[in-house]
Order: C-alpha cells, then sequence, then structure tokens
C-alpha cells in the first residue's frame, strides 16, 4: 500500500487537481492556460530532470542555479566576443565543464557531494560575478539578440522554442536513463555503490557524468536566459531553484536514498508545483496559501518513501 | 548490599536466530574478581551469550542473575546500571574529547548543565587509581594508541561502577607489546575484584590469563573448568568434537590442470604478510580460518580492490597489478563478495538487472540496451541457476536468500571467468540452495574454472575444497589435502600445529 502510494501518489494528487482546477475554472482548459504553464515550468523542468538523475545515483547537485547563472553570463560573452549566435553552445559547454570539474573534485576527495556542491555553488557564484565584471552583461549585437529572442520565445505548435528546447532536453535524458548502460550503471551506483564497484562498473566515473549531465543542463537553462533577456545577470537563476527542484523530484516519488525513481517523474513534480500555483491563481486563493500547501506535499512525499524503507526493511 | 561471591549467573540461557539455535541452554557462573575465558570455534556462540550478559541481546529463555538479583535487560544501558560493562570489538570512544571526558561519559559530575570542572578531575583521579592505571586525563582520545584507548574503555567501565566487563576479542587489533598492556589491565582489574569475561580467539592468552575455562561448541557450554587442568590441544579436541559431520561425501580430489593464478609473497599495508599460494585450473582450494584471519583480505588484494604493497600475483605465468574489480573482471577474475546485501546485490534494482549487473556492457550495442536482449539473456541465465523467483522486474530484495546468492552465481556464468573467488557463498542460505551452489562449483571446476572457496564453516571447507590452506593471522599457516583430518586443521585455525 505505502508502496503504492509512494509510486502512483503523484498521478492521484496531479490527477485530482486537474479535474477540480478543470471543474471549478472554466479559463483552466483553454490552451493558452497550458501552454502558461509549461512556459513558467520550462526551466524547472530542466533542472528536475538532471536533479532526479543525480538523486536516482544517489547524489546531490546544490551547484545548478549558480553554474546557469555563470553559463547565461558565458553565453553572452561568448556571442559577444564571437559575433555570433553560436556562443550559445560555448555558454552550454562552460555549464559541463563546470559539471565536470565539480564531479572530479567531489568523487576524487571523497567528500559528501551535498557539502561539495554547495561548495561548488558559492564558487561558480564568484565565478559568474567576475565573468560579468561584477554586474550586467548584454548582447552587443541587437540582430543577434533578436534571432535568439525569436528562437526561444517564438512559438512552434503553440508552445514557445524555450519549452521546446526544455521538453527535448528532458526527453533526451530520460532516453538516457531508461535505454542505455550508463543509466543501469546510475541505478546500481545509486543503489548500492559497493556492490556496483565489486562488479566491475567505474563508480566514480559513472558519478563524474552525472555531475557533468547537470552541469550541461544548467548550461542549457544559461543559455535559455539570454536567449530570453538578451543578457547575463548575476542574479539571472536563485537557489530556490535548487531547493525547487529537489522537491519536485521527492514529490514525484523519487527516492531520496537513490536507486530507484525515473526522469518523468521529477517532471509530474514540476507540473504539479505549476498546476498549484496556477489554479490557485485562477481560483484567486492568497499565495501565502501556495506555499504552506507546498511546504505539506512535500513532506507527505518524504514520509511516505521514508515508511515505505521501514517497511521493506522490517 | 553486600557482594555475592558470584557476580553473575547464567542460568539455563537459550537464544534462537530464526531455524538456527545459537545458544542452548547454557548454564554458567562467574564468580567475582575471576578472570573467565570463553573459547569455542567461529558461530559456536560465545558472542551471543556475552552479548546477551551485556544486554545487547535478550535471551529466548533462561535466566540472568546479577548480584542475586534476577534481570532482564531492555538494553545496554540497563545492564551497565546493574554492574555490567561490555568492551565491544569495535572502541566506542569519541575520539575529539578527552580522556577524562571519555571516562565519564554519560555520568559527568555536574550542577544543572554545567559541568563541574574540579569534581570530574577528582573522580578520574580516582577511578585511574581504582584501575592502577596512569594515562594523562588531557589527553586526546583519538591521538591514542589503541591499547589505551582500550585503557580508557575500561575506566569508563569502572566508571560505571561496572563489577563484571565483558571483552570479547580486545587482543585481535593489538601489537604484541600492547597485547602485554592489555592483559597487565586486566590483571589489575581482576585484583581490584572486578570480574572479567574474556571471549578470544587466542588460546595461549586465554591459558595465561584466566583462572576458569568455558568451551563451546554449537551453541552448547561443552565443559566449564579450572583453566590449569586444560592445555591448547584439550581445548581444541572439545571445541572440534568427534562428530564429523555426515552431509559431504568423500571429497574429490581435482583433475588438476595448469597453474592459473599463483600468489607471490602478497602482503598489504595492515592485514596480510607474505601470503603464497597456486590455484590450477579445475580445482576447489579452500581458505580456511578464524574470522578475521585474512581470508577475505586475500580475496579483496587478487580482485583490485585492497592495495598490496609487496609481491605479486601471476596469472597463466603473467605478472599483474590489478588496480580494480573492472580490471580484475576483464582479466577473466571474478569475486562473489562476503555480503551479498552490501556488497554483492543493488537490492532496489530488478532480478534481471542484477543478473546481469556485471555483463551488461558486452551485452549492449554502443551503449543502448535493448530490453529484449537483455531479458533473453536474464531468462536463460535464471534457468541456468534454477532461480525461484515470480518476474525478472521484481526487485532483488523480494528473493530469498539462497535466490539472492544464485543471482551472483548467474553473473559468474555469463562472465565464465577463469579464475572465481567466492566468499562465504553460502552463509544463511537453505539446504537446498547450498546444494546447489556446491554442485554449481563443482561443475565450474569440472570446466577448468580455477575457484578460491572461503568459508567459516570448517565441514563446508573440507566437504567441498581438493585442497586447503589455512590462514592463521595474515599469514599461511598450513596447507590440508584429503583425508582431511579436522582437528589438525582446526588446531592450526589457533595458530597450532607446524607452519
Amino acid at each position: 500500500m505505502l508502496e503504492k502510494i509512494r509510486n502512483y501518489g503523484i498521478l492521484g494528487v496531479f490527477g485530482g487537481l486537474f479535474l477540480v482546477l478543470a471543474i471549478s475554472s472554466p479559463s483552466f482548459l483553454s490552451p493558452q492556460n497550458g501552454a502558461n504553464i509549461m512556459d513558467q515550468s520550462s526551466i524547472l523542468l530542466i533542472f528536475a530532470a538532471t536533479t532526479t538523475l543525480c538523486v536516482i545515483a544517489g547524489i546531490f547537485d546544490l551547484s545548478i542555479a549558480a553554474v546557469a547563472t555563470a553559463s547565461a553570463i558565458m553565453t553572452v560573452n561568448a556571442i559577444n566576443y564571437f559575433d555570433s549566435i553560436f556562443g550559445v553552445f560555448i555558454g552550454i559547454a562552460f555549464g559541463a565543464v563546470l559539471g565536470l570539474i565539480t564531479g572530479l573534485a567531489i568523487t576524487s576527495t571523497n567528500v559528501n557531494s551535498f557539502i561539495g556542491t554547495l561548495a561548488a555553488a558559492f564558487t561558480y557564484r564568484g565565478l559568474g560575478l567576475i565573468l560579468a565584471g561584477g554586474g550586467l552583461v548584454k548582447i552587443s549585437n541587437p540582430d543577434t539578440a533578436t534571432q535568439l529572442l525569436d528562437i526561444t520565445e517564438g512559438k512552434y505548435l503553440g508552445l514557445k522554442g524555450a519549452v521546446w528546447i526544455s521538453v527535448i532536453f528532458v526527453v533526451f535524458i530520460a532516453l538516457l536513463l531508461s535505454k542505455t548502460v550508463f543509466g543501469k550503471q546510475v541505478y546500481a551506483v545509486g543503489g548500492n555503490r559497493e556492490a556496483a564497484f565489486l562488479a566491475g562498473i567505474r563508480t566514480q566515473r559513472v558519478l563524474v557524468t552525472c555531475y557533468m549531465i547537470s552541469g550541461i543542463g544548467a548550461g542549457v537553462a544559461g543559455a535559455i536566459y539570454a536567449g530570453r533577456y538578451g543578457s547575463g545577470a548575476t542574479n539571472a537563476y536563485s537557489d530556490t531553484f535548487v531547493f525547487t527542484a529537489i522537491a519536485a523530484t521527492v514529490v514525484g516519488g523519487v527516492s531520496i536514498f537513490g536507486g530507484s525513481g525515473a526522469i518523468w517523474r521529477g517532471s509530474m513534480g514540476v507540473l504539479t508545483f505549476a498546476l498549484i500555483g496556477n489554479g490557485l491563481n485562477l481560483l484567486g486563493v492568497d499565495t501565502t496559501y501556495q506555499l504552506t500547501i507546498l511546504g505539506l506535499l512535500i513532506f507527505a512525499a518524504v514520509a511516505a518513501d521514508q515508511l515505505f524503507r521501514r517497511t521493506v526493511k522490517s | 548490599m553486600t557482594p555475592t561471591p558470584t557476580v553473575a549467573s547464567i542460568v539455563g540461557i537459550t537464544k534462537s536466530y530464526g531455524p538456527t539455535k545459537a545458544v542452548r541452554q547454557v548454564t554458567l557462573d562467574i564468580p567475582r574478581g575471576a578472570i573467565i575465558g570463553l573459547v569455542g570455534e567461529n558461530g559456536a556462540g560465545k558472542s551471543t551469550v556475552a552479548k546477551m550478559l551485556a544486554g545487547v541481546i535478550s535471551p529466548d529463555s533462561g535466566q540472568l542473575i546479577i548480584n542475586g538479583v534476577e534481570r532482564s535487560f531492555r538494553g545496554p544501558y540497563e545492564a551497565i546500571r546493574a554492574g555490567v560493562a561490555m568492551m565491544a570489538q569495535e572502541i566506542t570512544l569519541v575520539p575529539d574529547r578527552t580522556v577524562e571526558e571519555n571516562v565519564l561519559l554519560g555520568n559527568l559530575p555536574r550542577k544543572g548543565v554545567f559541568p563541574l570542572k574540579k569534581k570530574m578531575r577528582e573522580r578520574y583521579l580516582h577511578i585511574m587509581k581504582e584501575s592502577g592505571f596512569d594515562l594523562d586525563p588531557n589527553l586526546r582520545v583519538g591521538s591514542l594508541r589503541i591499547a589505551d584507548q582500550q585503557k580508557v574503555e575500561l575506566m569508563r567501565a569502572l566508571s560505571q561502577q561496572a563489577q563484571l566487563i565483558i571483552m570479547d576479542e580486545p587482543s585481535a587489533a593489538l601489537t604484541v607489546d600492547e597485547v602485554t598492556k592489555l592483559h597487565g589491565s586486566i590483571r589489575n582489574l581482576a585484583a581490584q575484584g572486578t570480574s572479567v569475561l574474556l571471549v578470544s580467539h587466542f588460546l595461549e592468552e586465554v591459558l595465561e590469563l584466566t583462572s576458569l575455562v568455558a568451551i563451546m561448541r554449537d551453541g552448547e557450554l561443552i565443559r566449564y573448568t579450572e583453566t590449569k587442568s586444560e592445555t591448547a590441544d584439550s581445548l581444541v579436541a572439545s571445541m572440534v568434537g568427534k562428530s564429523l559431520s555426515t552431509e559431504y561425501g568423500e571429497t574429490k580430489t581435482a583433475k588438476a590442470g595448469p597453474i592459473k593464478l599463483s600468489i607471490q609473497n602478497v602482503s598489504t599495508s595492515d592485514h596480510l604478510s607474505d601470503i603464497s599460494f597456486d590455484i590450477r585450473g579445475g580445482e576447489i582450494l579452500g581458505l580456511a580460518g578464524l574470522v578475521g584471519a585474512g581470508r577475505t583480505e586475500i580475496a579483496r588484494a587478487i580482485y583490485g580492490v585492497d592495495r598490496i604493497s609487496a609481491g605479486e600475483i601471476v596469472l597463466e605465468g603473467r605478472a599483474l597489478k590489478i588496480r580494480s574489480p573492472q580490471q580484475a573482471i576483464k582479466l577473466g577474475i571474478f569475486m562473489i563478495p562476503e555480503s551479498r546485501k552490501d556488497q554483492g546485490l543493488v537490492l532496489t534494482g530488478s532480478i534481471g538487472d542484477n543478473l546481469l549487473l556485471a555483463s551488461m556492457s558486452k551485452l549492449a550495442t554502443f551503449g543502448i540496451t535493448s530490453s529484449s536482449k537483455f531479458s533473453k539473456v536474464a531468462t536463460k541465465l535464471s534457468q541456468a541457476i534454477d532461480l525461484r523467483f515470480g518476474s525478472l522486474k521484481d526487485s532483488a530484495s523480494s528473493l530469498s536468500g539462497g535466490n539472492q546468492q544464485k543471482i551472483l552465481f548467474g553473473r559468474v556464468l555469463e562472465l565464465q571467468p577463469s579464475v572465481l573467488i567466492v566468499d562465504e557463498p553460502t552463509r544463511g542460505v537453505d539446504i537446498a540452495a547450498k546444494r546447489a551452489i556446491h554442485a554449481l562449483l563443482e561443475e565450474l571446476a569440472i570446466k577448468g574454472t580455477a575457484i578460491l572457496f572461503i568459508s567459516s564453516e570448517i565441514e563446508e571447507v573440507l566437504g567441498v575444497c581438493h585442497r586447503t590452506i589455512v590462514i592463521h593471522k595474515g599469514r599461511t599457516h598450513g596447507e590440508f589435502v584429503p583425508p582431511y583430518n579436522k582437528t589438525e586443521v582446526i588446531s592450526a585455525f589457533f595458530g597450532q600445529g607446524e607452519n
């Protein structure tokens, strides 16, 4: 029973919310509202996907918002330096490199990932400040800025470009996790690192790759920011994104102990959060209650996971 | 309260774990101020008796009488309050605090929430005098040698007014000169009227220190006598017993092929010194010895988990430096680790994924897995090892111990290693699974696999292995071939007999 609640509770919550909102608010089902929900969720979908990957592998990456911020700035700098829209790829690669560095530093010293990536978060925020020269960087060529804006904000099949980029990224991570040897290794390392090691899996390499993918996700988020705003700011992404991504992962039913879960769960967590926000707004409920409800939901999800673990043990 | 001449009595105590009776009807009186030895083979029930006395586990039936009062402890803290303290195999001190604080931990003299510094020192000095030790109260415990840390533990037991201190293998981690110091400490305590129950594998230690010795075998107390009347040989003879198990038939001799793996003068920095032996293709070589003798460490050194500080591992004539299990597997060496739950299986993972854990890269194309191919191979493997399960998608935790162990053997069948190391492959599995695992090992040997077999169950080693090497304190201590003389082999466990 508890296992069922943990595994499928998220679908129940999401479906229930959806039904209630569909019945009580006529504007909820409009395509425009759907597009809005997706638009608001796009960045979190990316963060939740890489966070889910990391949590399944048994690690946390608290540095993603800082990496995304630094990547946004790097993207703008690269675009200006080469005067080319392809600077976005340098911005994304920059995120990958930061993730790689974090991963190598943490796995080679055996530092706890929670603390290690917290330190990385501070470091990369500082790095962002340095790269931005202390403030804001702008894309200097207005044509390039417009081009990028068209990509991220232009609509394709009713959804913005940024949403499509997020969805493609999430699907890519989901396939990586479910269809490749690497994905299976991630589950094994998160489930029992020693057993995986003794079975011949290069556990360190698997973990470093997870940190790197996490960095790539943050890089993509950074590039989207640069596209949307034509600039890179040192406060592009606050660390609230990190905690919301972890919360969404947990609410989606991914075990915080590692070794189990799936990418769609993180996505469902994000969409559930968005529904709560969106629905309560449509119904005219004060935002204060939103946070309280979110908090209780997160706690319920973690408690279900913990209780499930305990019953399995005994 | 006037002290009774007997500090503690165990009366008809019994403890079962599932179907196995760990301790049956043991009765034992511990006189005040005496040092008592408790000896027996692996799994004889010594530690279980000690733990019941210390309140760590509770007996199924029988009585514990401490200072003339019948007690049933709900935890170690109640035993401590009644005057029984246990020094476990691992030290349980707070390394970053001082000697004084560690000794007085749990009953600091205080006023409200504030500790009283002067009173603390007074009490510490009093305990130190009582114990006969000499240790600076201001030293950080983490900076002390293990023998001194044990002193701190002993003083803590005294500060808790322990009248009986139980020590489980206290000298296992000590150097020779630290052992001498510990023995001095133990004698001191006894001279001050504290009783000591010494659980030990080291027979010389027991013969030298104790006045009474209790010998256990298969959960029963065989004899409880004056140590004076015993010798190392008489102790071993009682530990082994006469009943040779009929579970195993005549051990077959191997059709041994050429030497596959040669271990040459291998040492590691902490556990092994100068280990040498060869395994031939088609041979099952047993590594026997006491728990902690270094058998697992040998396996881990070969498999590239632990670093080798000296010596060589030669596979089919080629000297190797194996740095990781991954490399060992590539070279054709595979290990089934000691603890299937902690080191073998990913319990949250599916049965299918666990079967293929070590070989999935081989089965994939460019890193992409094909679920139909995977399930085909996994199904084939599960049939080959006669796995009893619901669905390959079920989690590995849903299986019984025997079936979980079979999964690990499934990996062997898929990898086809030329050298297989199995560490305690039948621990905690039922008889049927045990037989199946033995049959599988024999089959692998016939196909030419060189097998290194580690087990704490002596009957199993002697029943399965074509040749047996005994490890004692990190060294090889004798080699035996069928027909085995069990008493001789077990004597070697305890460091007796010729090297």
